[in-house]
Parts: structure tokens; sequence; C-alpha cells
């Protein structure tokens, strides 16, 4: 566990900017990344919103360019072969990382932020998300009690 | 030359204030200076975060949530970043007023069910989830955004002033947000997806599932019906502050008519 240490760079992406995210906490010495997507189309005042939010991580690089690219280059740089990151919903996410798996080879953990709800095993594919009213239905009586609680 | 290549692409994080760091980022990113050169007054971070997070008022929110003026919490853009999470806004928001807590939680929800359906369909979210049931097909609908709406310039007071605070602040209230989305896809039949991307570009809170699917929930795409309104509805929520020196008031206001009218009027073959 300690020896992997050295091997690991967190990649901070935009679903997750959260200063003491579960990744960061879990390798407080690892190198931290954040990749400006040059393809994205955002308007100034949300590129300073992020930086703001970024400027909030402890020793964070920021670059810019073609994500797989940079990220792959600053794990060149910082001799790191595993990648660990907060998990997204995103259809990029998935297609990023799993080019960085199979054509750069690098290992990859995903971790998770405290959920809105904890479901059961399995739940979650079953739910009914035809419309709002049905998922709320299902949801409402958890959602509103306050017995559950995330070590975060 | 490849080396001088990836160090141009490492940004500063060495700021001594914020004017120096939007000097900077202006620089750097001229495309995105172009699209609109504005910076919002909202501080990105976790500290403004847990500052406006004190703020929040569950039980006034549940009275007054869909007025312009409502005690809304403006935390959309730190729960789309991970800055805060749902799970925390919600902890706090029963925590401080239990059981009135409900409609705070609610909302929520709204933000959690849209990223699972995101989760299911991915891009899909720029595809129509299901027909329009507007009576119009999707060909009759235009594919590019209007300039005078983009440019604050239809002469509709409210419209022009919530296209404005867009582009400047990235911030809209919800209800603005719905009035202008269904302004542009029922009275000005733009399709949803050109005035997703146009908010995309602009708000900071600016998520893919969040947003599309609002549109098409306004649009009707993901809803049983579209959603519309009038000029009572809007001033109400507003205290008529749009209406009250709008050159339009008296005469071309397009939302003064009661909902049959309106319905006829969009919705012709539908009737
Ligand atoms: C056309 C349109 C586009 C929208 N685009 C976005 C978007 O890109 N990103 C986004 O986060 N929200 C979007 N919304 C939803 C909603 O308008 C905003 O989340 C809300 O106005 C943000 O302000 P607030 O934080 O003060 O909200 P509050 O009313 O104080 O709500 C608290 C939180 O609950 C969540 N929430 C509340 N209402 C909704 C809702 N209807 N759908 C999803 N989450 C909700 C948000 O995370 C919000 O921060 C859109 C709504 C419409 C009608």
């Amino acid at each position: 566990m300690m020896n992997d240490e050295q091997s690991v760079l967190i990649w901070v992406h935009e679903d997750c900017l959260h200063p003491n995210s579960p990744a960061l906490q879990a390798h407080s010495q690892a190198p931290r990344v954040f990749v400006f997507d040059e393809f994205s189309r955002v308007s100034l005042k949300r590129i300073v919103f992020q930086y703001e939010c970024l400027l909030e991580i402890p020793n964070i690089e920021i670059r810019r360019g073609e994500v797989v690219a940079q990220l792959v280059a600053a794990a060149r740089d910082h001799d790191c072969q595993r990648i660990v990151t907060m998990a997204s919903v995103t259809p990029s996410f998935a297609k990023i990382t799993s080019v960085l798996q199979r054509e750069y080879l690098l290992s990859l953990t995903l971790l998770a932020s405290e959920p809105f709800l904890e479901l059961v095993a399995g739940e979650a594919d079953g739910l009914d998300l035809k419309r709002f009213s049905r998922f709320w239905q299902a949801i409402k009586g958890r959602a509103l009690s306050l017995n559950q609680s995330f070590d975060w | 030359m490849l080396v001088a290549n990836e160090n141009r692409m490492k940004l500063r994080t060495d700021f001594t204030d914020r004017a120096e760091l939007i000097a900077y980022l202006r620089e750097t990113f001229p495309a995105s200076a172009a699209l609109s050169p504005d910076v919002s007054a909202m501080r990105g971070g976790r500290n403004a975060a847990e500052a406006m997070l004190q703020r929040i008022n569950p039980e006034r929110y549940a009275a007054t949530r869909n007025h312009l003026n409502g005690a809304v919490t403006m935390l959309s853009a730190y729960l789309r970043h991970g800055v805060l999470t749902l799970a925390e806004v919600r902890r706090t928001a029963l925590q401080r007023a239990g059981a009135k807590a409900e409609k705070l939680v609610q909302e929520l929800a709204w933000r959690d069910y849209w990223q699972r359906v995101y989760a299911r369909i991915g891009d899909g979210v720029w595809k129509d989830r299901e027909s329009y049931k507007t009576g119009w097909r999707p060909v009759d609908y235009q594919s590019e955004l209007p300039a005078d709406i983009a440019d604050g310039a239809t002469g509709l007071n409210c419209m022009d002033q919530f296209a404005t605070e867009l582009q400047q602040t990235g911030y809209l209230h919800n209800h603005a947000r719905m009035w202008l989305a269904a302004y542009v896809i029922h009275f000005r039949r733009v399709q949803w997806q050109v005035g997703a991307a146009w908010f995309l570009e602009h708000l900071l809170d600016g998520d893919p599932a969040s947003n599309n699917l609002s549109w098409q929930w306004v649009g009707s795409t993901f809803a049983v019906k579209p959603y519309y309104f009038n000029r009572d509805n809007l001033e109400q929520f507003t205290d008529g502050k749009y209406c009250r020196d709008c050159q339009h008031y008296r005469q071309g206001c397009p939302f003064e008519a009661t909902y049959d009218e309106l319905q006829s009027r969009l919705f012709p073959r539908e009737n």
C-alpha cells in the first residue's frame, strides 16, 4: 500500500472539484492533475468558477489540451502507472477511462462520493425512471429520513 | 519543440488576487472570452459553498421558491461540480427543518433523478426521448437560435433581461429558465436542442442531464404535455417587475392571453 502511493496519479475532473474528495483523501501525497478540455465550448465565467474551485486543491497541476494526451503526459512526468479518480456518469468519462486502460495500459481506480441515497444492492438498475413522480414515490420515505450516514 | 508545447499546456496557479486570475484566464481562453466576456460574482470553491450552505432556509424555500425573489439556495453550481454533495445538502436541510424540508429535498431529488437517467442513456440526452405533444414535427422547429434572443433584443423586457442575466452571471432562477425555454421552444418554435446548447455555454451549473432533460420537459419530449405560461403567471412570480416598463405591456405582448387562447395559438394542430 505504501509503495503503491508512489505510482498513483489523481485525475480531478469537473464532476468532482471537492478539495477533500475521497480520491484526494485516499492519496494525500499523490500528484493531482486537472485538464481543461480544449474542445469544450463554455464561456469564461464557467472557467473562472472551475478555476477558483481548483485553486483550493493543494498542489493541483492544471493543464489544458486533449484530455487523454494530457493525462498520459502527466502520468509519465510523475512516473505513475495508476490513475485514481471519482466515478462519473458523463459519457466522455467512460470513453476516456477505457482508452487510458486499453491503449495506455494504465490501471484505474474509481471512487464514489456519498450518494444522495443508499439504495439496496441491485435496486438502482430496477428503478422506474420513466417519470420523476414514480422515482420520487419509490424513494421519498428514505429521502426524508435522517438516519443514513457516510464517513466523508 | 514538444517540451515547449507541453509546458504551454500547464497553466498557472499562483495568483495574488481574483483580478489577476481573471486577466490570465481571459488571455488563456480567448474563445471562451469571445462567447461572453463577463465573469460571475459567484465564487468557486468549497469555502464559498460552505458559506452558502449555512444560509439555506428550507422552510422559507418551500413557501417562496417559485418566486424570483424566493429563498432559493443558489447551490447548483457547487452541486454540479461535486464541491457539495446532494447528500450533505439533504442532511443539512433535514437537520434544520425536519419534515418541513420536504420541498427542498424533493428538488434535490430531481438532480439525482436526472443523473440516473443520464447514467442509462448517456448522449441520448441530446435526442428526443419521446415525440413532441405539440402537434408539430421535429422538422417544424428552427435549428438556429434567432439572434434577437441571444442579443437580448426581442423587445420583450422579461426575455431580454433573462437572456442578459444568463450571459452575464451564468445563473437564472428556475422559473426564469422555464419561461425562457418555453419562449424559445413554443413561442419562437426553435428546437429544444438549440436552446439547451446555448444554456450550457453560459450556466455555471450547466449540466447535460439537468439542462437537456429540463429542456425536453418544457418541450414535451420528456413529459405528457408541453410547459407554457401566460403573462399573469409571469407577473405574479416577478411582482410585475419586467412588465411595468415593457414597451409591449399594452400592445404586442405574446404572453397576454388565457391558457386556452395560448393553447390554440401555439399548438393549432392539437385542437
Ligand atoms: C430549461 C432548464 C434548464 C436547466 N438547466 C440546469 C442545469 O444545467 N444545471 C442544473 O443544475 N439545473 C438546471 N435546471 C434546474 C434548475 O433550474 C436549477 O437547478 C436551479 O434553478 C438552480 O438554482 P438553485 O441552486 O438556487 O436551486 P434550488 O431551487 O435552491 O434547488 C436546490 C438544488 O436542487 C437541484 N434542483 C432544483 N431544481 C432542480 C430541477 N428542476 N432539476 C434538477 N435539479 C434541480 C439543484 O442542484 C439545486 O441547486 C434547469 C431547469 C430548466 C427549466
